[in-house]
């Protein structure tokens, strides 16, 4: 589908999305689905239902347009921040067991292969415990690591004050550290 | 817990190089179809559904004013009391009165 209006801003293609416009719902999608995609995959860490969560969220926009309200909601992007992280939380009550407790395997003896094996292993090892984090840490960290997430956005879209928020963010550091006391 | 602490500073590092997976190419595309099976629903709330009652007919700022008018007449209207209550109460009033005259008509 072809896009039009790359310069009409997010609240202006919602309000042409209101009245049934699926150009603008193309745009919509097109400038926001990789974003909001690498916060479900941090939570989720699987592509296939990261992107169930995505497709989910979009739909519901479009079945819904009027879900989202410009005099409640100041901006659109925080607003289905929210409504993603939501509906990645409800998959993960859902879906218990997590597919973080298999082993690497070890196959490759070259030297500069085992850096890069250690390093997957440090990552796996740390998405492991952020998927242990209490909810609110991990939604503090999942927003503020995110690229081009301001405190005060993140802040913002947890419904929370800056203040509250880097308490938040210290205490999941302080944890993490505990556990992968190992690996730091 | 310092700046400078090492730990945190790898903490950090580890926390920005998270892996995430790359996003297939046609997800967009995916989305948009199948919004384009599926079909909107308007549904509106009450006050939203006046708002684009109003705005779809450009009604004048009297309009409202006679609008709040009706509201609150049919609201008064409403909440004065029963006319067989106001009937009841009548013909008891126009008992005692009659008991009253017979009375002085009896002492004539």
């Amino acid at each position: 589908m072809a896009t039009a209006w790359p310069d009409k801003d997010d609240h202006e293609l919602l309000t042409l999305i209101r009245d049934g416009g699926s150009q603008a719902f193309a745009q919509l999608v097109e400038r926001h689905t990789e974003r909001f995609y690498r916060l479900a995959f941090r939570y989720l860490q699987s592509r296939a239902a990261a992107e169930d969560v995505v497709q989910d969220a979009f739909l519901k926009l479009w079945e819904n347009p009027a879900l989202w309200q410009p005099e409640r909601n100041s901006k659109f992007t925080t607003w289905f921040y929210r409504v993603v992280v939501n509906l990645c939380l409800d998959r993960r009550k859902r879906k218990t067991a997590v597919a973080l407790d298999e082993e690497i395997e070890f196959k490759d003896d070259r030297p500069a292969a085992d850096e890069m094996l250690i390093q997957a292993q440090e990552q796996k090892i740390l998405e492991r415990e952020i998927a242990a984090l209490p909810e609110r840490q991990r939604t503090a960290l999942n927003l503020c690591f995110d690229e081009g997430l301001s405190n005060q956005e993140a802040a913002e879209i947890m419904g929370v004050n800056l203040k509250a928020l880097q308490s938040l963010i210290m205490r999941a550091k302080t944890t993490l550290k505990e556990r992968m006391k190992a690996f730091l | 817990m310092t700046i400078n602490d090492p730990g945190d500073e790898k903490l950090d590092r580890l926390l920005r190089m998270r892996r995430v997976e790359a996003v297939s190419g046609d997800l967009a595309q995916r989305i948009i179809l199948r919004a384009r099976e599926t079909q909107q629903n308007p549904s509106l709330s009450l006050w939203q559904s006046v708002r684009e009652l109003c705005l779809e007919f450009h009604l004048p700022k009297p309009a409202y004013v006679l609008a709040s008018a009706l509201v609150f007449g049919l609201v008064i209207g409403f909440s004065t009391p029963n006319a067989s209550v106001i009937n009841n109460n009548d013909s008891a009033a126009d008992a005692s009165v009659q008991s009253v005259f017979s009375t002085d008509e009896a002492l004539l």
